[in-house]
């Protein structure tokens, strides 16, 4: 029994200092609904997916749901860091696939920015293992640095590769209304942006940011029924990683992502060269050059070379992160990977506009919760 | 034999209270280096003293107020003895006026001997101190640190500041298992005192309910037991040797 | 002594390996090994995750070790604000296991993955409270 998408989604990311955690929830669900073309009594239960530290809001799933009008349906927070939203997905995935509910809308939503850079710098960065590493101050950034410090040293990646990525999702962001930088940067801008954590510059890191995204999913029969257009998820895959890096195999690579696309591709039936098109987590941009590498689209150290030679780009072997990935949207934490999907969809419907695929057939996400320590792979067909 | 293979540095151990400490650590079985500005004759005999009683003494020229000769002398002092475990700041002058006529060399001079000389010493044995995880310092201050003294605005300031020191100084090196303590004698039978006219050591006699001055061993015996293990719970602590003359 | 005093700032004072931070007052860095099946942790665990056993024995290890990978972080979070930009390492202990710690006095330019380093205690010297870390030296 297969199971699709039949609405969606997307309220703008950026400062919302307008909305309670519930308000914003409100925007991408309604259009979901406009979207799908069905009443709110048709959804039997909402899953929220939401990294709760950032909110004063205390279980926010149960203020969502009562501002939706959504009682009493089963509701409930999934939490697995940056992953949320994905954790979230494959929830719901998992009822309808069992049987359990037909129809069941998906949300991803988070307020960030109530709190002050310093404070997210600190919650963030113990995403770590608080005991033995952030005792010495480490920060999310500093993770991936190490990462990218790490690669550098062993395939000869370069800072040039780092900002090529920054440069190519600022220039799709641009071309995406719900993004909240909306602006192309310059390879020169990028390079000399100010140092984040060596070698991470400004520019190579995601933005804070708060927002809200809707996916509705139904069983194969109920969608058929709502839609003449859906896109089908025929893979959800995931894995998990030590959440420390003193426990990790190799800092080169995500051994979560590599274990849940190996899963993914085989529940779908498909290759890494099949994907028409692809988000990945670009939390940092080195965290997308090593992501090529993981998915397949690169060989193992070549994620550098695929950069540079416009692979990932609209019209190269894989486009990725066309929408304007993490870097170009800002990282709602829970939202992201609600994100992702929404823009799978509407590749695979044809309705991304300046950023279409032509004939795309075959989505992959990839969102990774943390520094790698979870990693949720769906694959999307029509 | 409280201090055994123990190795100190007594300033103004030449003369006076210095000169009963640097003795009583060497009987307590310690090395004992001491400094002199000018009493070179009677240095030598404290080290003789020492030697004497089997232990190594070592005399050195320095001007405790000179920043450079502290480091020159705490260096070549952990040289010659192999480690340095004790500092005892002993060194100390009087130029007493009332504060009205008292001129700016007669502060500067006291302030500089008595309590910069403290800082330029417990600077330099700090580090070694610090890495062996291992030290005792005893600030020799006064009762007129406590309570003032007519005509010695600059002493008392200085053990007074002594004071403040060490308890600062006892904050900072406790984590590195160094006690840092002071010992305040009253009126002490020294040849400072002995210069003093007759009715003020009467008039000090008449202030301890003891009826006698402290004797300069009086003294050492306590400064012995801050610099032994028996005292290694006592820090930061100022311990009165005025057989009640202030309390 | 609890394990509170581990560390810049401590997130977690109740831990069962309470034991590694007495030790590293005492200079000494020290971790486990599982007496059932043999597999060594650093840093340390009081419970196998292997093979589920609780009995583990403790060893001390010489803190030498390659640097795996390292950076600098120029915005910091909050309590470290004061020690920006600070360099950070990973190191590939000699005797197995993994540590993360500031470099300490070694300016940037001169860390190569691959060099060796050594893991020292330390106590923080210039605050009034006890608070004990490692850091990396040559």
């Amino acid at each position: 029994m297969k199971v699709g998408i039949v609405g969606i989604g997307h309220g703008r990311f950026g400062r919302r200092d307008d909305v309670t955690v519930q308000e914003l929830a409100f925007e991408p669900f309604k259009e979901a609904l406009e979207d799908a073309e069905i009443q709110k009594r048709e959804i039997d239960a909402t899953v929220i997916g939401s990294s709760p530290e950032y909110h004063k809001q205390r279980s926010i799933s149960g203020v969502i749901a009562e501002y939706l009008g959504m009682n009493p349906q089963p509701t409930w927070l999934t939490e697995a860091a940056c992953a949320s939203g994905s954790a979230a997905i494959r929830t719901a995935f998992g009822m309808i696939k069992g049987g359990i509910h037909d129809v069941v809308a998906v949300l991803g939503v988070q307020k960030m920015l109530e709190l002050s850079t310093p404070e997210i710098l600190a919650l963030m960065g113990r995403v770590g293992d608080v005991q033995w590493e952030s005792i010495f101050g480490t920060t999310f950034p500093g993770y991936y640095a190490m990462y990218a410090n790490r690669h550098m040293h062993d395939y000869g990646t370069k800072p040039e590769h780092l900002s090529m990525v920054a440069v190519k999702n600022h220039e799709y962001g641009a071309l995406n209304p719900k993004a909240l930088f909306q602006k192309a940067i310059t390879l020169e801008k990028a390079m000399k942006s100010e140092m984040v954590a060596y070698p991470l510059r400004l520019y190579d890191c995601c933005a804070n940011a708060d927002g809200a995204a809707c996916l509705i999913l139904a069983n194969e029969e109920k969608t058929k029924k709502i839609t003449d257009t859906p896109v089908w998820i025929s893979a959800s895959a995931t894995a998990s990683a030590p959440m420390s890096i003193l426990r990790r195999e190799t800092l080169t690579s995500l051994p979560s992502a590599v274990e849940a696309s190996r899963q993914a591709y085989k529940m779908a039936g498909v290759e890494p060269t099949d994907i028409d098109v692809a988000d990945v987590h670009d939390c940092f941009t080195i965290a997308e050059i090593m992501a090529y590498e993981d998915l397949g689209f690169a060989e193992k150290g070549k994620g550098g070379k695929y950069i540079e030679e416009g692979q990932s780009k609209i019209g190269g072997k894989v486009p990725v992160n066309v929408d304007g990935g993490l870097k170009s949207k800002g990282h709602p934490v829970g939202a992201t990977g609600v994100s992702m999907a929404v823009e799978m969809v509407k590749q695979l419907r044809g309705e991304a506009g300046k950023r279409q695929i032509n004939g795309a057939e075959i989505g992959l996400t990839h969102n990774v919760g943390g520094i790698g320590q979870y990693c949720f792979v769906h694959i999307f067909g029509r | 034999m409280e201090l055994a293979n123990r190795n100190a540095i007594v300033t103004g151990g030449s003369i006076g209270i210095g000169a009963a400490i640097a003795i009583q650590f060497a009987k307590e079985g310690a090395n004992v280096a001491i400094n002199y500005r000018k009493h070179d004759t009677e240095a030598k005999e404290v080290v003789k003293h020492i030697e004497a009683l089997g232990r190594k003494g070592i005399a050195f020229k320095a001007d405790v107020a000179n920043f450079n000769d502290a480091q020159t002398m705490v260096r070549d002092a952990v040289k010659a003895f192999g480690r340095l475990d004790i500092l005892v700041n002993n060194a100390g002058i009087t130029r007493d006026s009332v504060v009205w006529k008292m001129t700016e060399q007669m502060w500067d001079d006291v302030i500089t001997t008595n309590l910069k000389g403290y800082f330029n010493y417990i600077h330099a044995a700090a580090d070694h101190f610090k890495n062996q995880k291992y030290g005792k310092i005893i600030n020799i201050t006064s009762i007129n640190g406590l309570r003032g003294k007519f005509g010695q605005s600059n002493y008392s300031a200085s053990k007074g500041g002594i004071i403040a020191m060490t308890k600062a100084v006892a904050r900072e090196l406790g984590k590195f298992n160094v006690n840092v303590n002071a010992v305040a004698p009253g009126m002490t039978e020294t040849e400072m005192a002995a210069d003093l006219p007759r009715e003020w050591l009467d008039k000090a006699l008449a202030e301890t309910v003891m009826g006698r001055l402290a004797s300069t061993e009086d003294v050492a015996n306590v400064v012995v037991f801050l610099a032994s293990e028996k005292a290694r719970h006592v820090t930061g602590e100022v311990i009165n040797v005025s057989g009640g003359q202030y309390m | 002594m609890t394990f509170k005093i581990f560390g810049k700032v401590n997130f977690t004072p109740y831990t069962k390996v309470e034991k590694f931070a007495d030790a590293l007052r005492e200079d000494k860095l020290m971790g486990t090994r599982c007496k059932e099946c043999e597999e060594i942790y650093f840093p340390p665990r009081a419970d196998c995750s292997k093979c589920m056993s609780s009995d583990m024995e403790w060893r001390e290890y010489s803190g030498k070790g390659k640097l795996a990978t390292f950076t600098t972080i120029h915005a910091a979070p909050t309590g470290f604000e004061d020690m920006v930009p600070y360099t950070i390492g990973v190191l590939d202990l000699k005797e197995g296991g993994r540590l993360l710690a500031w470099v300490d006095n070694i300016p940037q330019e001169e860390l190569k993955i691959g060099m060796e380093l050594k893991a020292v205690p330390q106590i923080m010297e210039e605050i009034e409270e006890l608070r004990v870390v490692y850091v990396l030296r040559k």
